[in-house]
């Protein structure tokens, strides 16, 4: 017996959910783009599409968020803070993928710099994930030792049952039992039968590809501009990605008064890390793509134990050249270390 | 397929004869109908040379890539009847030399892949003039017609729905053979015209220059469009700023090598019915 | 009771034939709307977009773009470059939701200081018809609020 949410109930839960205080985000699919947003009704919700174009990341960390605002007198300067929002939110229906990115995060963004805009975003959200029953070509969580149902970083998972019936309720944490204790009563016990979940076939061996990036001969490997060279040096997959989390802070105003923002930035713009002086010490396409591929599989697991990313292949699926991190791992794992 | 062997059998004769140093082409992308950009410079490189009608991508951007071409080497490139004006913009541009350029031309109707006749930018010359004389053909799209419907109000509010979409990941930017400068104008910062940030009215201003930069330049490649991860209609700004400069100026970007870009020549009579 | 709505207006012109007209408007005593703010440029082919775009960024209601009349620039042809620029920068605003009302663009001489504050009053009289841009303001509060999600 497993306790279980029947679809039919799932609007009433949303409305005892937001009675409660919560506002309710969940994947929804308009006619250009499909994204995490706030909804109010469960016809609000898709959950046909394998996941959303748009990373859950948005929710946690916008592409523009206002810091301070500045205002520069004859002798003195004041500043006021924006503070990051801190409404109560249940993220419905995140894709596992989505929820370890947001795990991978976790661990950067709590480190020796504890980013208030991202922790407190994460303090006030609970994340119900469901386990995928749909995979595409891109999807490779498999490959990075996880799962289409994979429980990192989520509250609460929910594995569908066959025909659409509803979802078995696996709560994992003290933030989750309490999301669901408002909607206890609309749970029922059962043993209908679990839809199988996604295959997602291995794509390659990942202890092969980071004992290969770990070798410092190979960081200038000719390899890099061979798999790069078709790179155009636009960042859609960096802002895609759930896991990247680069930015860059800018002041936007005049001699009197403005603006601090936090920006998204990308390591694939030549600006990123230009010097004044003009000197760019990635100054090619392949060290930028190089960065990319060692950041999230040899720098990032060397300071957190985690690979920074979780297999959704939104960097692939939307590359307008074909790249990717599949493409290059894969690659990677038949050279010789 | 006739057309494909035919070329990889080109490509391969040219590469023997050291006539080109590279051909810039399509293979196999990761789906069945994807495909990548291919950069051949040997005969096992030219064997997985693709030619059909999912061959969509405009390559000729990749020509202005640092260094590709000071070696004063020829390149060899696929390219459809876009991509060659794009050759003869960036050419009257002064960005390369079209005689280092040897083209491996094409066109496609429906699934049929058919090539053009000429290897050198201005061999194709006739075909671009019968392109131009063809009357530009009005879009049928739905979305256009109901954008034109619209008034002042309504189009902005439309454009500002689409733009708050955009992340400036500059896609568009770095997707367009257009879009070669060294430092773009939203990347500099003194002065820091436009707003940076992607809020709306950031986006809102990068849209606008990016689309006026590229009035009269613009061949209609599309590739702006597709590489644009949130799906704004890119295409309809640059079409109508296509039209803008066709029905003003009788412009149509890229006929030859010579060309006068029209924002940078002028004529006497220009129209000027809107100065006061 | 809130204020009546007074039109803001950037004018960009060019130092040898508008901004002189405006000076001779000025001379001979003429009285115009003190709605527009003057930026002397050294000639309308200096006179880039951004400028524009930087106006309405900064809350203008209305910008005014004016030079030397065709044949009198005193560098002979900036005025005719500018005019196919603007030419087709007014098509792009329009198709994108900006009125071309809000932007406008005119030939003044240094001996039209008549015309100048003619014409001065008469923009500031169609942006005051207009109302305030607030579909572009709008945009511009936006910047100013933190984030909400």
């Amino acid at each position: 017996m497993t306790r279980i949410l029947f679809s039919d109930k799932l609007d009433n839960c949303i409305a005892r959910w937001r009675a409660a205080g919560l506002t309710v985000f969940g994947p929804v699919k308009t006619d250009t783009l499909s994204s995490y947003a706030a909804i109010e009704h469960a016809s609000d919700f898709d959950f046909e599409s394998v996941l959303p174009d748009r990373s859950i990341k948005d929710l946690f960390f916008p592409q523009t968020e206002p810091m301070l605002r500045y205002t520069i007198k004859k002798r003195a300067i004041d500043t006021e803070d924006f503070a990051p929002p801190n409404d109560k939110r249940i993220i419905f229906g995140a894709r596992p993928c989505d929820a370890s990115g947001l795990a991978i995060d976790d661990s950067l963004f709590g480190w020796d710099y504890k980013d208030e805009y991202w922790i407190q975003r994460r303090n006030e959200s609970v994340i119900v994930s469901i386990a995928c029953t749909k995979a595409d070509d891109f999807c490779l969580c498999s490959s990075l030792n996880l799962a289409p149902d994979s429980s990192t970083g989520s509250d609460v998972l929910l594995r569908p049952l066959e025909n659409n019936k509803g979802w078995v309720v696996e709560e994992l944490t003290d933030r989750g039992h309490e999301a669901f204790l408002a909607i206890a009563e609309l749970l029922q016990d059962g043993s209908d039968p679990i839809a199988p979940i996604a295959a997602v076939p291995e794509k390659f061996d990942l202890d092969t590809c980071v004992a290969w990036l770990q070798n410092h001969d190979n960081f200038e490997s000719k390899f890099w501009k061979e798999i790069s060279m078709r790179c155009i040096g636009c960042g859609s997959c960096t802002y895609l990605c759930p896991t990247c989390h680069c930015f860059d802070i800018q002041d936007e105003g005049d001699t009197y008064s403005g603006i601090r923002r936090k920006n998204w930035d990308s390591c694939s713009f030549a600006l990123f890390t230009m010097h004044t002086s003009g000197h760019n010490p990635r100054a090619t396409q392949s060290a930028r793509w190089r960065q990319r591929i060692m950041h999230k599989f040899n720098y990032f697991p060397g300071k957190f134990n985690v690979n920074s990313c979780s297999g959704c292949g939104r960097c692939s699926r939307q590359c307008p050249v074909d790249m990717g991190i599949t493409e290059t791992l894969q690659k990677i794992s038949t050279l010789q270390p | 397929m006739i057309t494909q062997e035919k070329y990889r059998t080109r490509v391969k004769e040219l590469l023997a004869s050291n006539s080109v140093k590279m051909v810039i082409g399509y293979k196999q992308g990761s789906t069945a109908d994807r495909r990548r950009p291919l950069f051949v410079r040997s005969f096992e490189e030219a064997d997985e040379l693709v030619l059909d009608s999912n061959c969509i991508g405009n390559l000729a951007g990749y020509l202005v890539t640092e260094g590709l071409l000071s070696d004063e080497k020829r390149v060899g490139i696929f390219l459809r009847p876009e991509g060659i004006r794009s050759i003869n913009i960036l050419a009257a541009e002064s960005q390369l030399n079209p005689e280092q350029i040897i083209i491996f031309g094409f066109d496609t109707s429906g699934r049929e892949v058919k090539a053009l006749q000429g290897e050198q930018a201005e061999d194709f010359s006739g075909l671009i003039d019968s392109l131009k004389e063809k009357p530009p053909e009005k879009s049928s799209d739905a979305l256009l017609y109901r954008i034109d419907q619209m008034n002042t109000e309504e189009r902005f509010a439309f454009w500002k729905d689409e733009f708050s979409r955009c992340i400036k990941c500059y896609a568009c930017r770095q997707a367009c053979p257009m879009c070669y400068c060294r430092r773009c104008i939203v990347d500099s910062n003194q002065p820091q015209w436009i707003n940076t940030s992607s809020h709306t009215l950031g986006n809102f201003e990068w849209n606008i220059v990016r689309a006026f930069h590229l009035a009269g330049r613009c061949v209609g490649c599309g590739n702006c469009d597709r590489a644009c991860p949130v799906n704004i209609p890119l295409r309809f700004i640059n079409a109508r700023m296509a039209q803008e400069v066709f029905e003003s100026f009788d412009h149509y970007a890229g006929t030859s090598q010579t060309q006068e870009p029209v924002l940078a020549s002028f004529n006497k009579d220009d129209s000027e019915t809107f100065i006061l | 009771m809130s204020e009546p709505f007074e039109p803001k207006i950037i004018a960009f012109v060019c130092t040898y034939c508008t901004y002189a007209g405006a000076d001779l408007a000025g001379t001979s005593r003429l009285k115009y709307a003190p709605n527009v703010r003057i930026v002397r440029l050294p000639c309308t082919g200096r006179i880039s977009p951004m400028f524009l775009l930087k106006a309405l960024q900064k809350g203008a209601d209305g910008v005014l773009v004016s030079g030397c009349h065709p044949g009198d620039c005193h560098f002979t042809h900036g005025n005719y470059h500018a005019r196919r620029r603007w030419m087709v920068f007014r098509s792009l605003l329009d198709f994108l939701g900006i009125s071309p009302e809000r932007v406008k663009f005119s030939w003044i001489s240094a001996a039209e200081g008549g015309k100048f504050a003619d014409l001065i009053n008469s923009v500031t009289e169609d942006i005051r018809k207009l109302g305030p841009f607030d579909q572009y303001k709008e945009l511009i509060r936006e910047t100013e609020t933190p984030a909400t999600l």
